[in-house]
C-alpha cells in the first residue's frame, strides 16, 4: 500500500470550498469563488440528454439545446448570445448523454445579466417554425462536419449500438438519426423542454469572482420564482448489448491507415459494480493514459509495434460507461500481431503483475491534472456540472481526491477482472478502402 | 470511445482584446541578462512558463522540411543521462508538464509544474533544452508519427482546405510551401540534423519568457538563469533561408480539391494586415462584425437566416512577415455553392455600404471585454504576457488596450475594409464534392 506521505504533495494542495444552496423550488446551486480575474461563469446544467430519448426522437435534446437561443416572450431570436456579446461576454452549450448544459463567461458586474436571461429562457423558450426550420439545417450540418464527414465518428457511433444496446441509451447517437431529426417539430421540442427543464432538474454553478451571498440573492430573485415542475427519476438499463462479444469494421476510402479499438461494458459512479470506479481510472492511466503507460510502453517504444496506444475510462455516467483501448498500427503490423500484444499485456495484468509503484504513479497523474483542472474557471467549474448531472454530490466532487489517493494493487486487478471480459466488448476496426 | 459532445459552438478565434481589471505585470532581468514578464498570483501552488525563440518551420532549408516541429517533439524525448521513459518517469513524479512546438516564425514552448516540485520542473526543462539525446528510436518514432500525421491530414477536408488555401496565398514563400514529398524529405532526417536545428534555434538572444503563478521576481530570476543560462548567446546561424516580407500576388481563384465527403470545407482567403500596422485595430473590429462570434454578419446570413452552416466565422491570422484575412466554413454538397455566394455577398456589401454606429459599438464592447475571459488560467496569462512580447508591445499595454480600441471610429473601418475586402485577391478553396464548383484553373 502506498503510504499517505506518497501523496501529501497533492492531497495538501488546498482546494477551494464549493458554497451550496437550494431554493424552494428545488433548483440546485453551487458557488465556487475565485478572484484571480473579474470574470463570472455561470452554468446551468440540465439533468437531461441524448441518452433520455426514445428511438424515434433522437437528436431532440440537441435540437432543443440550439433552439434554447432562438428567444422567449421577452426575448427576439438569436438576442440572447447577443446581448451577450454585446456586454462583453461570450456564451454558448453542449449536449451530452446525461446533460445539457449552458454557459456565459462575462465581467464580474454583469453576473446579474446572464442570470436573469437564463432563468428566462429556462421558464418561458418561444419555438416557432420560421425558426426551427433553417436551424434544424444548422444542426444536420453539425452532424455532418462531427459525424458523416469523419469515419472514425461513423464506426464509433455503430460501435456504441453495438455496446450499448440498439435503440437503448447511449446507443443512440447525441446528434440523433438524421430521419428522426429531419422529423421533430416544434411541439415534440416544447413537449421535452416542458418535461425536463424545470428548476428541481437543474443545477446552477457560478464561479468567479463573485460570493455565494451575492448568488444567493440573484438566484432567489430570477430563478426562485420559477415553478417546478416535478419529474419522475430518470432510468437507465443496467445491461448492455447482447451478444458480445462482436466485432464492427468500417473500410472507408477515406481513411488513410487502420485504427483498432476495443470498448468493454464498465460501471460507472451510479450503475454496476461501482465499487471499481475509482480502480478503473487508476487502471486506465498506468495500462494507457499516457507514454510511460503500459500500452504504450511495450506496443510503441519496445516493439514498436504501433505509432500510439491508449486507454480511456469516463466513471461520470447515470448508466453503464465503457473501458477503452485504442491502437494505431505502425505500418507493416497486422492486426493480429496488434490483438495478440495487447491481450499479453492485458493478460499480465488479469494475472496480478501489477506494481504498487506504478498504481501510485497514475495516481500521481490522475491527482495533478484534476489540480491543473481546478486552475482553470472554464474546466473547474464543468467538473462539478458533469458530476451533479449524472447522480453525483458536490462531497463526491470533493472526496474525489482522497477516493483515487486510496485505490490499492489490489483493487486495480480486480476491476481489471470486472471489466476486461469477452462477454462484454465490442472490438472495431477502421481500415482503408482496397483502393485498386 | 468517445463521450460525444455536441456543442453549439461558434468559436471565436484570436481576439485581441484588454481585460476589464489590472494586470499588473513585472520585468525581470536575470544577472545573466535574461528578461521576462511576471504575474505573481498566488491563487493556485503552481507555476506556468510560456516562452520562445526566434525561429520556425519557415526558416528550415528546403531539404530539411518538417526538422523544427519533429524537433521540437523531440526536446522531450530524452536529455543527458535520462533515456525517453525515464525523462517522462521524471516529470511525472515532478507532476510537471512540459511541451514544445513550432510555429512558422518561432519555437515555442511551456512548462507547468506544481509549487512544491518546482525545482524538479526546472531541472527538466535545462536538460531538454540543453542536451537532448535525439536517440534513434525516438527520431524512428516521432518521424512515423509525424508522417502518419499528414496522410491522415490528407483526408481530413479542413486540413487539405487550409493547405491549398496556404499554398496558394503564399506561393513562393516559405510560408507557402506545401507538403508534397514532405513524408520523403522526413524519412531522411537523421539525429543529427535534429541537434544542429536544436542548436541553431535553442538561443538566448530573442528568448522571450512569460511567467505566472505562485513565485516571486527572485525566485523566478533564479530559476531562469537556471533553466536558460546554458543556451549559447547570439541570433540563429544562417541554418536555412532567410524568411522575406511577404508580398501578395493578388489574382482571385477558386480551388476544388476532391474529396469523397458529405459535407464540403471552405476556407476563403484574403491578404490581411500585420499586427504593427497602425489600422490594425479598425481591422480587428471589421473582422469580428464580418465574422466574429455570433452576432456577426456572416454568422446571421449563413447560419441564423439560412441554415446553410455550422460554422462560420473570420479572423485575422498574423504572422511576422505576411499576415491573412481567412473565412472558414462547411457546408452541404448541395448548397456549398450558395454558402459561397452568400460569403462573397457579405463582403461586397461590407466593403461598399460600410458598417453601422451599433456594430462599430458592440463590437468595441465585445472586443474589449473578450481578453479578460481568456485569462482564465495560469498557462492563459503566461501565454498572454509571451505574445504580448512577442508583438513588440509595451509593459502598460493592457492599461492602454481600451483605449485604442475605443478610438476606432467607422471612418476607420470602412477605409480598412476597401482595404483589406478584397475579392479580386482572393482565394477560395472547396474541398468535397461540391455541386456546380469547379477550378477555374
Amino acid at each position: 500500500m502506498p503510504s499517505a506521505s506518497a501523496f501529501a504533495n497533492l492531497l495538501t494542495v488546498e482546494r477551494r470550498p464549493a458554497e451550496t444552496f437550494v431554493l424552494a423550488n428545488g433548483l440546485q446551486a453551487i458557488v465556487l469563488p475565485s478572484s484571480r480575474a473579474p470574470i463570472v461563469t455561470q452554468i446551468v446544467v440540465y439533468k437531461v440528454g441524448s441518452a433520455d430519448e426514445t428511438f424515434g426522437q433522437t437528436g431532440i435534446a440537441h435540437f432543443l439545446e440550439h433552439m434554447m437561443f432562438k428567444g422567449t416572450s421577452a426575448l427576439g431570436p438569436g438576442e440572447f448570445s447577443r446581448t451577450i456579446q454585446r456586454n462583453g461576454g461570450r456564451d454558448n452549450a453542449y449536449t451530452d448523454f446525461d446533460a445539457t448544459g449552458y454557459y456565459q463567461t462575462i465581467a464580474a458586474d454583469r453576473l446579474e445579466l446572464v442570470m436573469r436571461l437564463e432563468a428566462d429562457r429556462m421558464a418561458d423558450l418561444r419555438i416557432v417554425e420560421k425558426e426551427l426550420v433553417p436551424e434544424r439545417e444548422v444542426v444536420l450540418e453539425e452532424r455532418r462536419m462531427r459525424i458523416d464527414n469523419v469515419p472514425a465518428s461513423l464506426l464509433d457511433e455503430a460501435a456504441r449500438a453495438v455496446l450499448f444496446g440498439e435503440h437503448k441509451p447511449y446507443g443512440m447517437p447525441t446528434s440523433g438519426y438524421v430521419d428522426d431529426v429531419r422529423r421533430l417539430g416544434a411541439d415534440d421540442l416544447l413537449a421535452f423542454y416542458r418535461r425536463f427543464y424545470t428548476p428541481s432538474n437543474a443545477v446552477l454553478i457560478v464561479a468567479g469572482d463573485t460570493t455565494a451571498d451575492a448568488v444567493h440573492k440573484l438566484a432567489e430573485r430570477y430563478y426562485g420564482p420559477i415553478p417546478d415542475r416535478s419529474i419522475a427519476p430518470r432510468q437507465r438499463p443496467a445491461s448492455g448489448g447482447t451478444n458480445l462479444p462482436q466485432g464492427v469494421t468500417r473500410a472507408d476510402r477515406r481513411v488513410a491507415e487502420p485504427d483498432w479499438s476495443r470498448d468493454y461494458l464498465a460501471p460507472s459512479y451510479r450503475v454496476g459494480e461501482t465499487r471499481h470506479a475509482y480502480a478503473l481510472q487508476v487502471l486506465a492511466r498506468l495500462f494507457g493514459g499516457s507514454e510511460t503507460s503500459r500500452l504504450w510502453r511495450v506496443l510503441v517504444a519496445d516493439r514498436r509495434l504501433a505509432l500510439s496506444a491508449g486507454a480511456d475510462y469516463g466513471a461520470l455516467s447515470l448508466g453503464l460507461t465503457s473501458f477503452g483501448l485504442s491502437v494505431h498500427p505502425a505500418s507493416g503490423h497486422s492486426i493480429d500481431e496488434i490483438e495478440r500484444a495487447v491481450s499479453e499485456e492485458m493478460k499480465k495484468v488479469l494475472d496480478g503483475d501489477v506494481s504498487a509503484e506504478e498504481v501510485q504513479r497514475a495516481q500521481n497523474r490522475l491527482l495533478a491534472a484534476a489540480i491543473y483542472a481546478q486552475d482553470s474557471l472554464g474546466s473547474g467549474p464543468r467538473r462539478y456540472a458533469a458530476a451533479l448531472s449524472t447522480g453525483n454530490s458536490v462531497a463526491d466532487v470533493e472526496a474525489w481526491p482522497q477516493r483515487i489517493a486510496a485505490v490499492q494493487v489490489a483493487d486495480v486487478i480486480a476491476a481489471a477482472r470486472h471489466v476486461w471480459r469477452d462477454d462484454g466488448l465490442v472490438t472495431s476496426l477502421l481500415t482503408p478502402e482496397d483502393r485498386q | 470511445m468517445r463521450r460525444s459532445l455536441f456543442a453549439l459552438a461558434a468559436v471565436v478565434v484570436g481576439l485581441l482584446a484588454a481585460p476589464a481589471g489590472a494586470v499588473e505585470i513585472e520585468e525581470v532581468v536575470t544577472p545573466l541578462g535574461i528578461k521576462a514578464w511576471l504575474v505573481q498570483d498566488r491563487t493556485a501552488p503552481l507555476v506556468a512558463l510560456s516562452f520562445s525563440f526566434v525561429g520556425g518551420t519557415a526558416s528550415e532549408p528546403e531539404s530539411r522540411r518538417g526538422v523544427t516541429s519533429v524537433m521540437a517533439s523531440l526536446l522531450t524525448d530524452g536529455a543527458a543521462t535520462l533515456p525517453a521513459q525515464a525523462f517522462r518517469l521524471r516529470q511525472e513524479e515532478a507532476a510537471a508538464s512540459l511541451g514544445f512546438g513550432a510555429s512558422a516564425d518561432r519555437l515555442a514552448g511551456s512548462l507547468q509544474v506544481l509549487t512544491a516540485s518546482r525545482d524538479r520542473g526546472l531541472e527538466l526543462l535545462r536538460l531538454g533544452l540543453t542536451a537532448p539525446r535525439f536517440d534513434q528510436a525516438m527520431v524512428d518514432q516521432r518521424v512515423a508519427q509525424a508522417i502518419a500525421g499528414l496522410k491522415q491530414a490528407e483526408q481530413r477536408p479542413r486540413a487539405v482546405a487550409e493547405r491549398t488555401m496556404m499554398a496558394s496565398m503564399f506561393a513562393g514563400h516559405p510560408y507557402g510551401r506545401g507538403f508534397e514529398h514532405l513524408s520523403e524529405t522526413l524519412k531522411t532526417l537523421t539525429p543529427t540534423d535534429f541537434k544542429e536545428r536544436a542548436a541553431a534555434l535553442l538561443r538566448r538572444d530573442g528568448l522571450i519568457v512569460g511567467a505566472v503563478g505562485d513565485i516571486d521576481a527572485a525566485d523566478l530570476s533564479r530559476a531562469l538563469d537556471h533553466a536558460f543560462g546554458d543556451l549559447p548567446l547570439g541570433m540563429p546561424g544562417a541554418t536555412g533561408p532567410a524568411v522575406p516580407d511577404w508580398v501578395p500576388t493578388g489574382g482571385s481563384r477558386t480551388i476544388v480539391v476532391d474529396r469523397p465527403v458529405p459535407q464540403s470545407a471552405v476556407v476563403m482567403a484574403m491578404p490581411g494586415i500585420l499586427r504593427r500596422d497602425p489600422d490594425w485595430y479598425a481591422a480587428s473590429v471589421l473582422s469580428h462584425i464580418l465574422g466574429g462570434g455570433q452576432q456577426s454578419r456572416l454568422f446571421n446570413e449563413v447560419r441564423e437566416k439560412r441554415g446553410l452552416a455550422y460554422n462560420v466565422s473570420s479572423d485575422l491570422r498574423v504572422s511576422e512577415k505576411g499576415s491573412l484575412l481567412v473565412i472558414s466554413t462547411g457546408s452541404a454538397n448541395e448548397r456549398v455553392a450558395e454558402a459561397i455566394q452568400v460569403i462573397r455577398g457579405e463582403i461586397a456589401r461590407l466593403r461598399d455600404n460600410g458598417i453601422t454606429e451599433q456594430e462599430l459599438a458592440d463590437a468595441k464592447t465585445y472586443l474589449t471585454g473578450a481578453l479578460a475571459l481568456s485569462l482564465d488560467s495560469s498557462g492563459a496569462v503566461a501565454s498572454l504576457l509571451r505574445g504580448l512580447q512577442t508583438d513588440h508591445l509595451p509593459r502598460d499595454f493592457l492599461d492602454h488596450r481600451a483605449e485604442l480600441i475605443g478610438a476606432v471610429t467607422a471612418a476607420d473601418v470602412n477605409r480598412v475594409a476597401r482595404r483589406l475586402l478584397r475579392d479580386d485577391a482572393m482565394t477560395t478553396v472547396v474541398v468535397g464534392k461540391p455541386v456546380g464548383l469547379v477550378s477555374d484553373r
